[in-house]
């Protein structure tokens, strides 16, 4: 996503500046790479920038026979609606949380398992160790949720296993208790995409310099240094970038998996914005309600993206722009 | 007096004669109506199609030139197969009709798909819900479907007829606004109206040396024998005395017995909503008995599939459920069948509770809510009309409930009878599959459901007595809350509120009945509910069930 942004940023300030006549020249000396480019841009203005015009019905009393433009306004009163719910903030609470655990878990523990998956010797372990971390994140999420359903119900094998060595005296009902969801949710999440997302780290990994690591050697440096002062450090930009990309979609939960794990005796932990949404939007056929959700969705993610891009570039010399 | 006699037609097959003095008791009201669609089967059927004939005053062909019409509708489950147009019953009716429908299927069942659809714009001629009763209203002020009235009166003289020899059913498939949007699938015996029922076990019954229980009581002392007796003989107390696929069911079973509903109802003419009356409390305190002791379900709020609760009936362990006559009894009957020596499930009566309420409320309306509706976007509005209307002829009634004769069916002495291939399939399938496979099943239709196929049915999974007549003396029609629409402002009332709503009720009584929150605090409850707005929901109700009664 960067990238062709940078480009445009590029062509926007030399366009009107310097030598009017002669880009056409230069796109045309260039042209297959602006070919090249064009795919990209239209799926941009396709998919991503025509679609926001949708976005109006927010602000509008949508009824799909009069369509999009013909639907009469009707102000804030959908985002009124939203925040006089009586659950508004426990389901920002609830949206909030369950996305914070997945950051401060999922993240650095995908990072781990990459150095670690780094510092192995044997090529055959470290890809079958690879593939096998990789493997859950092709699974049909419906798949993955009636496994966890098996795992966690009382003769289920995490029960047998607790059971067994003695921890609980009593099989838990993993999925009724409110306070275990948030666990299932982010433990089964790192079950999930551990192998998928430490694949982004392994990349940046492997574009280190390996000279760098051979005059560490020479200088006698031990693998702890190696992994402190060359490796840390080598693959740091794209951390930070992954962690402001992430810190942008704090608001945005999955709901396919919460929907298929919960039930009104986990509501209290487990309701959040996407699932709500989707029980008054969708089934409901409230979209104009659930457009403005969406909206102040966005607008929140939005925010958090910004300042965590200022705060990157303050602190340290990445950021995204 | 039609009825009557095609019963006795029926003597033969038979076996109850108290079946059927008390089927002709419940249904003397509307035994006038009763006959009329099926009465001239005979005439109607023996006439080869394409002759340019009339049915009931309904001219066929309905077009001269064959037409295309779309239908949208879910295809599997219930309905069973892919494309309907692989089911006898439609290639005959397009034969008959000369009209060819296009069946656009959504894979599922799902309330996803139709939404999507609706806001999709782009609208098939004719679109199937199973909501319309309370939807079409809010579909047809948008703009998407087609009022029908006028439609009705000029077009449709089998369904004209129907509505005119039963008033009621004008009244509850009719709008706010006054229109008709969409086609019942209808019931017009009123002893077949009952739908979920008490299931259980018999054979542990006569086993622990218990009775059929009566009341509320004798309930709790069934599942606690179940489970501390060791009604499955196995050594092990891995018994599940009462098991379901979600609360309502549950609640079906037991809130009538202590005066409520877990949703709204009516007492006295006052619409009232189950949890936000002070009774309600006795129901909880019931319930968190049941669970407390393992006597419902522990996992009833994640094992919510109908597979995970056939999987504990057929190993055994369950005791008793709330559930259909065919899905439920006549299915686990054949499924055990020869796989367990005594396993037998009877009917029981809904309890009576401490203050001697005892009341059925697992029932429909003669006009169901699922049913046919055309959209506003139909180039051939006559022409649907008369299709629809097809569904409602004598002609259509036998094809959409007995497929296609000499094929699924034999006429004898002028009765549809199922052959036997049907009855009793070879080919690993239940007969309700196998008929599934000839047509479309007269209760899942824009048609009018017959009694004689659930009755030719049952005999033939070895059930003599019908269940569901058990029903029809605590079936009552006052207290259920009738199919009511909203307006268009009433909606914006109740819709948003009631969202919350549920959202609390559903939290907080599932935490009550597993002992997460205290049932002495039920005052609690209801003053929450009036601060969430319940008076104002249910100032519209009233206001939609005095416009309905209106009517």
């Amino acid at each position: 996503m960067a990238v062709p942004v940078k480009v445009a940023k590029v062509e926007s300030r030399k366009l009107p500046v310097k030598r009017s006549p002669i880009p056409w020249k230069r796109i045309a000396s260039n042209r297959y790479l602006y070919l090249m480019l064009l795919p990209t841009v239209l799926y941009f203005l396709i998919f991503e920038y025509k679609p926001m015009y949708g976005a109006i019905i927010a602000f509008k009393n949508f009824n799909p026979y009069l369509g999009i433009t013909d639907s009469p306004w009707v102000g804030f009163k959908n985002f009124e609606k939203f925040f006089e719910s009586y659950y508004f903030l426990r389901l920002l609470k609830n949206t909030f949380l369950m996305s914070f655990y997945s950051l401060i878990f999922i993240f650095p523990a995908s990072l781990t398992f990459a150095l670690l998956l780094n510092e192995l010797r044997l090529k055959k372990l470290k890809s079958f160790l690879q593939t096998v971390s990789y493997l859950p994140h092709f699974i049909s999420l419906i798949v993955i949720c009636g496994m966890i359903i098996d795992f966690t119900k009382p003769g289920g094998i995490i029960n047998s296993l607790l059971l067994g060595i003695g921890l609980i005296s009593e099989p838990i009902q993993f999925l009724i208790l409110p306070e275990w969801f948030r666990t299932i949710y982010v433990g089964s999440g790192m079950w999930q995409s551990l192998g998928w997302n430490s694949i982004i780290y392994l990349a940046a990994l492997s574009g280190i310099n390996p000279s760098l690591y051979e005059a560490a050697v020479v200088d006698g440096a031990g693998r702890w240094k190696q992994l402190m002062n060359i490796t840390l450090p080598g693959i740091l930009p794209t951390v930070l970038i992954l962690l402001i990309l992430n810190v942008g979609t704090l608001l945005n939960v999955g709901w396919d998996k919460i929907i298929l794990l919960y039930n009104p005796g986990t509501y209290v932990t487990a309701d959040v914005i996407s699932t709500f949404v989707y029980r008054r939007g969708v089934m409901e056929e409230n979209y104009s309600f659930s457009a403005a959700v969406g909206l102040f969705n966005s607008v929140i993610n939005f925010t958090l993206l910004v300042l965590a891009n200022r705060i990157s570039r303050k602190t340290t010399e990445s950021s995204l722009w | 007096m039609n009825v009557a006699k095609r019963k006795l037609v029926l003597l033969p097959v038979l076996l109850s004669l108290v079946t059927l003095v008390s089927a002709c008791g419940g249904s003397n009201t509307k035994a006038g109506n009763t006959a009329d669609p099926t009465a001239e089967v005979q005439k109607a059927t023996a006439v080869p199609a394409k002759e340019g004939k009339t049915v009931g005053g309904l001219q066929l062909p309905i077009v001269s030139d064959k037409l295309d019409l779309s239908l949208w509708s879910p295809s599997g489950g219930n309905f069973r197969g892919t494309n309907f147009n692989e089911k006898l019953s439609f290639q005959q009716m397009e034969e008959n009709t000369n009209i060819h429908i296009d069946f656009q299927h959504s894979t599922e069942a799902s309330a996803e798909a139709f939404s999507l659809l609706m806001s999709s714009g782009k609208l098939p001629d004719i679109i199937y819900n199973d909501l319309w009763g309370t939807d079409s209203g809010k579909y047809g002020t948008q703009g998407a479907l087609l009022p029908l009235e006028d439609l009705i009166e000029k077009n449709a003289p089998n369904f004209k007829k129907i509505l005119d020899d039963n008033p009621d059913i004008r009244g509850q498939i009719t709008s706010p606004e006054g229109h008709i949007f969409y086609l019942p699938n209808l019931v017009l015996d009123s002893q077949d109206l009952t739908q979920m029922f008490p299931q259980v076990r018999k054979d542990w019954i006569e086993k622990l040396g218990l009775s059929m229980p009566e009341t509320t009581e004798d309930w709790y002392n069934m599942l606690k024998a179940f489970r501390e007796q060791d009604a499955n003989g196995n050594g092990k107390k891995d018994e599940n005395p009462l098991v379901t696929v979600n609360l309502e069911n549950i609640m079906m079973l037991f809130a009538p017995a202590f005066g409520v509903d877990y949703g709204f109802f009516v007492d006295n003419g006052q619409v009232k909503y189950g949890p936000n009356d002070p009774k309600f409390k006795d129901v909880v305190t019931y319930l968190h008995r049941l669970y407390d002791e393992q006597l419902l379900d522990p996992n009833y709020l994640v094992d919510t599939t109908f597979q995970t609760l056939t999987e504990k009936v057929t190993t055994d362990v369950a005791g008793a459920w709330f559930g259909w006559s065919g899905s439920y009894m006549g299915n686990f009957t054949t499924l055990m069948e020869g796989k367990h020596p005594t396993f037998k499930i009877a009917p029981a009566n809904p309890p009576k509770g401490p203050n001697g309420d005892q009341r059925h409320v697992s029932f429909r309306w003669q006009a169901a809510a699922h049913g046919l509706a055309v959209s506003s976007r139909t180039e051939h509005p006559e022409e649907v009309m008369k299709w629809l209307d097809y569904q409602y002829s004598e002609e259509g009634i036998l094809l959409n409930n007995f497929g296609v004769e000499g094929k699924s069916y034999d006429l004898v002495n002028g009765e549809p009878i199922y052959k036997k291939e049907v009855t009793h399939p070879t080919n690993g399938l239940t007969n309700t599959q196998e008929l599934l496979n000839h047509t479309i099943g007269g209760g899942s239709w824009a048609t009018v459901a017959d009694t004689r196929y659930a009755e030719q049915i049952r005999e033939a999974n070895g059930q003599t007595e019908n269940p569901l007549e058990l029903y029809s003396d605590y079936i009552d029609f006052d207290s259920k809350l009738p199919p009511v629409q909203f307006t268009t402002e009433e909606n914006d009332t109740v819709v948003p509120l009631m969202a919350d709503i549920q959202t609390y009720v559903a939290e907080t009584i599932n935490a009550m009945i597993m002992g997460r929150q205290k049932i002495e605090d039920y005052d609690k409850v209801i003053a929450q509910l009036e601060k969430m707005g319940i008076n104002d929901v249910l100032k519209e109700y009233q206001v939609a069930y005095e416009r309905f009664k209106g009517k």
